[in-house]
């Protein structure tokens, strides 16, 4: 036997980062005290604007009987729309876990610099937004367009997580959690790419996001990947990736915002450059699933330049969820058929 | 297959890392070093279950000899998981077990970081070549050995010299041969000609080893191209091995 290594030091590595993920706690939340988040929005400044306070994460404010108050706008009154079962469901539940975030180191006057390309996305970039455990918002500050199946879903995950018995997903057990998640972890990633291809690596979770810009070249996979597949074209300066065809369904953020497997993501990226040597990746992403959202919606996220952060952390996730010594599922359980 | 360009070879010999900074030329992310090109897709010659010395047996010491003799044993029980995590939970076979695996891997280099990407459940491993310090330790995963531990680089010649330590003894340095948590992995990659990689592998654990002991391996260029998503647990949870036959 060789199983004399100290197995309890290893608690709090890549599993934990994982599990602390599912228990809603937030991989930042079991992190040590550290500097302040960033501001608003988490956003560089000459970047995007900041976002609506709801839209990084929180508890939703009540809808009032009867809709939301009818306020003015240059002298139009928005009309009272009553809300949606679905958007009760919802508003009816606990607020998720805030989410934040520490800044990468800092950069230094010698610092690599990334190309002035604006099609050349290669470098490392650091997700600099607080980590939203459940996205509840898009991009304009509205509540996600839940049906009252996505409503369900989100709800059942979120009392069984309340409940202190969440349920398993593709991250607790060392599987691909999939495009959206993968990249709102507060984690450092590379981007290779050439004119075929762009690579994403990733320092969490073994991940990978591979997007073909010739499909003749990248054809689908043979059997379905759950990171999807991904597709991309340049429109102008923005690269915009379709992803689909996933082997399963998918969990967008940690408390379980469902994607189905017959759902889609298009994401638009594009490096923003204010000509100070700090650019940042603007990533817009569509969702588009009608199983459980009404209508398609967008969230987006921005990735900081930082090659001081190309060195990555050992992620061995494998290594304890096979402990036969713990729980296989990481102390999960299950999640019912619908 | 998709062809993903590299970057050009450097016709006129090694140059040291740093010679563009140093020359007052800003770096960027698609301005290379100066050093041999290693980038590429490449794949073990000859596939072997053994890291072989280049001469002679492994030098045990008696307690490395017993370890071995005890994997040997599990082995023809079948009993994996007591010395083997790689083969039973899929694991990361760690610095320098992953230079066996059968299936390919790619090599990228950025910021004088060098990056194995493996096609084999997506595991990558990295050496530091770099200047940059590495970024901040904030939940202590660097506290215990690592499969793959600190590995540190330098340009010496026309030779990559990564030197690992850090490394958990719970991998292997091959399909049997145990290791201490005290061994340094010292490696050379080089160029043989430009479509043959070989790694001159050094280790020198004076607990399991009676003296440092090199092995060779050799790789051969691969046409470029995007691998597909690997996932190892579900080939265990389809009774499947660990590494595909």
């Amino acid at each position: 036997m060789r199983t004399e290594f100290p197995r309890s030091t290893l608690k709090g590595l890549a599993v934990a980062v994982a599990a602390a993920l599912t228990l809603g706690a937030g991989a930042a939340g079991a992190q040590p005290a550290g500097p302040p988040p960033l501001g608003a929005g988490g956003l560089p400044s000459g970047g995007l604007p900041p976002l609506p306070g709801g839209a990084s994460g929180g508890a939703l404010p009540q809808l009032p009987a009867g809709g939301p108050a009818g306020a003015p706008l240059g002298g139009f009154a928005m009309p009272q729309v009553p809300p949606t079962p679905a958007e009760q469901l919802i508003a009816g539940l606990a607020p998720p876990s805030p989410g934040v975030v520490f800044p990468g180191p800092a950069l230094g006057p010698d610092a690599p610099t990334s190309s002035a390309d604006p099609r050349d996305l290669q470098g490392t970039w650091y997700h600099n937004q607080k980590l939203e455990t459940r996205i509840q918002r898009d991009m304009y500050g509205e509540l996600a367009p839940y049906n009252m199946e996505g409503a369900k879903v989100l709800a059942r995950r979120v009392k069984s997580k309340d409940a202190g018995k969440p349920f398993v997903n593709a991250s607790a057990i060392c599987r691909p959690p999939g495009p959206l998640w993968q990249r709102d972890l507060n984690m450092p990633f590379q981007i290779f790419q050439s004119n075929d291809a762009v690579e994403f690596v990733f320092e969490e979770y073994h991940g990978r996001w591979r997007v073909a810009l010739d499909m003749a070249k990248a054809p689908p996979p043979a059997q379905k990947d759950y990171m999807g597949y991904s597709v991309g074209h340049w429109d102008g300066a923005t690269l915009v990736v379709e992803t689909s065809d996933f082997k399963q369904a998918l969990w967008l953020d940690v408390d379980g915002t469902p994607l189905s497997a017959n759902g889609k993501l298009i994401q638009r990226i594009r490096k923003v450059d204010n000509g100070d040597s700090k650019p940042f990746l603007e990533v817009i992403t569509t969702i588009d699933d009608p199983t459980y959202y009404t209508r398609p919606w967008s969230v987006v996220r921005t990735f900081v330049w930082n090659p001081r952060m190309t060195y990555f952390d050992e992620y061995n996730c494998e290594e304890q969820v096979g402990d036969p010594s713990t729980d296989p599922d990481a102390g999960l359980v299950p999640e019912p058929k619908d | 297959m998709v062809m993903i360009k590299s970057r050009p070879r450097h016709g006129g010999g090694p140059v040291l890392v740093g010679a563009l900074l140093a020359a007052g030329i800003a770096a960027s992310a698609t301005a290379q070093p100066a050093t041999p090109n290693l980038q590429g897709v490449w794949k073990i010659a000859a596939p072997t279950n053994s890291l072989k010395p280049v001469s002679g047996p492994v030098p045990f010491t008696a307690e490395g000899r017993k370890q071995y003799d005890e994997n040997k044993r599990l082995q023809a029980k079948g009993d994996y998981d007591d010395y083997d995590i790689t083969l039973s939970r899929c694991s990361n076979p760690g610095t320098p077990r992953l230079m066996l695996i059968p299936s390919r891997f790619k090599i990228w280099e950025r910021f004088g970081v060098v990056t194995f990407d493996f096609e084999w459940n997506q595991v990558i491993r990295q050496v530091n070549a770099s200047k940059l310090e590495p970024k901040e330790d904030r939940i202590g995963r660097r506290l215990v050995p690592s499969a793959t531990g600190t590995a540190v680089g330098r340009w010496e010649g026309d030779a990559l010299v990564a030197e690992s330590t850090n490394l958990s003894e719970r991998t292997l340095l091959d399909d049997l041969v145990p290791h201490t948590v005290d061994m340094k992995v010292t490696e050379h990659f080089r160029l043989v000609d430009p479509d043959t990689l070989e790694d001159r592998i050094t280790i020198d654990d004076p607990t399991y080893f009676t003296r440092p002991w090199d092995a060779v391996l050799t790789f051969k260029r691969q046409p470029a191209t995007l691998f597909h998503e690997d996932v190892c647990l579900d080939r265990i949870k389809a009774k499947q091995p660990a590494f595909p036959q």
